[in-house]
């Protein structure tokens, strides 16, 4: 799948992009950080204009981010619990609970690109709870074109190290998803450890 | 397993990061031709020559479909571009499959 999204977005650019990133969004596993900084490559190449490459990618992303929201606030229990299944279960759904709890309109936000992991999750536990569409909007919007402008012009910069750029943001990405863990797990765990000292 | 997960893959990131500096983009069946050129800077004339085919600035087409349609394995086009490359003063790394995917 991987093999086959690159190949198309390297051969037919804009519409791949757009496409690729509102599949992403809404959950499928692609690659979508290695798909921005591929096209950030592309722009480097005079393949693609900047600007409509950041447009149509937070475009694209929106739109799938707002499938996901639409799907936890009104698309019933079984299809929730179907599509949570894919998303990674209830320990994923559960740690992005913990996240929209704690961050409100902030962690849709940064779910759009630092703590990407947990994005199309915070979608859905945004729609289940019931949080304001339009606040949601705001924050989606905000955070996937920080997302777009921040990738694409990583993969323009460093255009011709693609690979090795995406390995150390997926490793930085999971590497702050754990930091995100910890700082949960330690302030649920501290009565316990204070009572113990 | 939160804490060690932080540190394991913030030492990989480092590791990758520095990897930015020092080598070459290894190559892969979805890239195409001028994309390989520009990673590389070398001509893409000249790895499309090193595959048989006449330079076009418009052909993006990925090495997999280049390979299907002129009915060759896409490892022996990976094999002539990295000699046209290695020619060109290039060197690649081995295909790594150590990195953790981009979420």
């Amino acid at each position: 799948m991987r093999e086959q999204i690159l190949a198309l977005l390297s051969q037919y650019g804009s519409p791949v992009l757009f496409g690729a990133t509102a599949i992403a969004s809404i959950g499928l596993p692609l690659p979508v950080t290695l798909l921005l900084i591929v096209t950030g490559s592309l722009v480097a190449q005079g393949v693609m204009p900047l600007w409509t490459a950041i447009a149509l990618a937070t475009a694209g992303s929106v739109i799938g981010d707002q499938i996901g929201y639409a799907i936890g606030r009104w698309g019933g229990a079984r299809l929730v619990s179907r599509f949570a299944a894919v998303l990674g279960g209830p320990q994923k759904i559960a740690l992005a609970e913990a996240h929209a709890r704690r961050w409100e309109g902030l962690g849709v936000f940064l779910s759009r690109w630092l703590v990407t992991p947990l994005g199309s999750v915070v979608n859905l536990t945004s729609g289940i709870a019931d949080y304001p569409w339009r606040r949601f909007v705001v924050w989606d919007v905000l955070g996937e074109a920080l997302g777009a402008a921040l990738y694409i012009n990583l993969g323009r910069v460093f255009s011709d190290r693609v690979l090795a750029l995406d390995q150390a943001l997926g490793d930085f990405s999971w590497m702050i998803l754990g930091l995100l863990g910890t700082l949960i797990l330690g302030r649920a765990l501290w009565p316990y450890i204070r009572a113990k000292l | 397993m939160a804490i060690a997960a932080t540190f394991f893959f913030g030492f990989r990131a480092g590791r990758h990061a520095r990897r930015l500096h020092f080598e070459n983009e290894p190559i892969r069946p979805w890239m195409s031709v001028p994309f390989i050129a520009h990673t590389h800077h070398v001509p893409a004339a000249v790895l499309f020559q090193a595959i048989g085919l006449q330079p076009h600035e418009h052909d993006r087409r990925p090495l997999r479909r280049i390979a299907r349609e002129e009915h060759k394995p896409v490892e022996e086009l990976i094999h002539q571009v990295e000699r046209a490359l290695a020619e060109a003063g290039h060197t690649h790394p081995a295909p790594e499959s150590g990195g953790s995917k981009a979420p």
